[in-house]
């Protein structure tokens, strides 16, 4: 049986006290995590913050990485940005692949001349 | 089950000093982090890795482990020594990081029930409560699915159990966006909440269309002679054919622009159609045609290869 279920309509209404216990850290991580950038959420103060499904993604990267590479949060910081234009450009380098393959295939095999 | 020789997939000496363990770890670690390598295997060999050091780094572990490795070598079958006792040792409290392999829980005790949740056995069970584990997955989404809101059933893998779920995908939904399904997670421990489903979007590549932001690309063929004199064709697009109007003396990768016949835009608008024109050559040709085109070497003065002169 199929169960019904809604995707989140507002995906934004992400609250601090949800991030934190989705990801099993203490406020103070989390004021860190935001204050060098790794996540940008909405709202003036922690109070009204509000982070996005993909926020919540990228602060348990975040710990990953801090956590098995022992990484400090300014090299997190740095890494996940890096990690970002690496996929970034390979999704570029393929989207452009793709196209240089569809307008240049041609059929017929190679000739010697 | 197999025997793991923590030092050959750490690759260090089994008298390496802690300094070299972790050095090696740290190494080992970069390259295989599921995070940071995409490569099939990365994220099973990331989880040796860290058992690995798991046991390693730790004094009372690693002479537990010595004392066993006598028994057994890499790769080969492996049982515990009659009358052996999995010791004292516990495994790590990342909660990110589990999975221990049936090796280590031989050793060094079960660290998980069946559920596939670590025992807090040193808390007391009886009244431990936890939130379940958040559950992160890649959902596959076709293009023409993130053009108005639809329904997709989906069944996922829950700690070995199936789930089948009828997902909503929002309307202009990208690549790589993370959608969140509340409570659909893990479920939680004594009573706990369940954890958080969150879908990674993977937007399937189209047989016919690219995406460039939020505009798609089609290579449009045309025959020399609908170039030269212009033409009406159909063209495809997500939601149906629409029939364009070719300018006389159209080139190869012109670009014509279908307005509002792309992806959605958020929070309002849509991308556009763009048809590349490649101007393709027949199969064949017979003695007729051919001396239509030799009319055209006569009459039509062209170079093509201008650029190249100086």
């Amino acid at each position: 049986m199929i169960q019904k279920n809604i995707v989140e309509t507002n995906p934004q209404e992400i609250r601090l006290e949800e991030l934190c216990a989705s990801t099993h850290l203490p406020t103070n991580i989390i004021i860190e995590i935001v204050a060098h950038g790794i996540v940008e959420p909405s709202g003036d103060t922690p109070n009204n913050w509000c982070f996005t499904a993909t926020m919540v993604c990228t602060t348990r990267r975040a710990l990953r990485l801090h956590n098995d590479l022992d990484i400090d949060w300014p090299g997190i910081a740095l890494a996940l940005s890096l990690i970002d234009e690496v996929q970034e450009l390979r999704e570029t380098n393929q989207v452009l692949e793709q196209r240089i393959e569809r307008f240049h295939h041609c059929p017929r095999p190679e000739v010697e001349v | 089950m197999e025997f793991r020789d923590y030092y050959k997939i750490l690759d260090v000496e089994p008298t390496a000093s802690d300094k070299e363990i972790k050095t090696s770890y740290r190494r080992l670690a970069r390259k295989y982090h599921p995070d940071l390598n995409h490569h099939d295997g990365a994220e099973e060999q990331f989880k040796e890795v860290a058992e690995a050091y798991d046991v390693l780094k730790d004094k009372e572990k690693r002479a537990e482990f010595d004392e066993i490795r006598q028994y057994g070598a890499h790769g080969q079958s492996f049982e515990p020594p009659p009358g052996w006792q999995p010791g004292g040792a516990q495994g790590r409290s990342s909660q990110q990081t589990g999975d221990y392999s049936d090796f280590f829980s031989s050793i060094f005790g079960g660290a998980f029930d069946q559920s596939g949740f670590q025992q807090h056995s040193s808390r007391g069970t009886s009244n431990f409560v936890a939130r379940g584990q958040d559950v992160e997955t890649d959902l596959p989404v076709f293009l023409e699915d993130t053009l108005k809101q639809t329904s997709k059933p989906i069944s996922i893998d829950l700690s070995g159990k199936p789930k089948k779920l009828n997902v909503k995908i929002p309307v202009g939904v990208a690549n790589g966006e993370r959608i969140r399904l509340k409570g659909q997670g893990a479920p939680g421990i004594g009573g706990g909440p369940s954890g958080d489903l969150y879908f990674r979007i993977r937007l399937v590549p189209h047989p016919l269309f690219d995406i460039e932001g939020h505009n798609l690309i089609v290579v449009l063929p045309l025959a020399p002679w609908e170039a030269a004199l212009g033409a009406k064709v159909e063209v495809p697009t997500l939601t149906g054919k629409v029939r364009l109007t070719i300018p006389p003396n159209s080139q190869t990768g012109q670009r014509l622009r279908v307005k509002g016949r792309g992806l959605v835009k958020k929070p309002s608008g849509k991308g556009d159609l763009f048809a590349v024109i490649k101007v393709v050559m027949p199969e064949n040709s017979n003695e007729e045609v051919r001396a239509l085109w030799q009319q055209l070497v006569d009459k039509a003065a062209f170079e093509p290869r201008k650029e190249w002169s100086s």
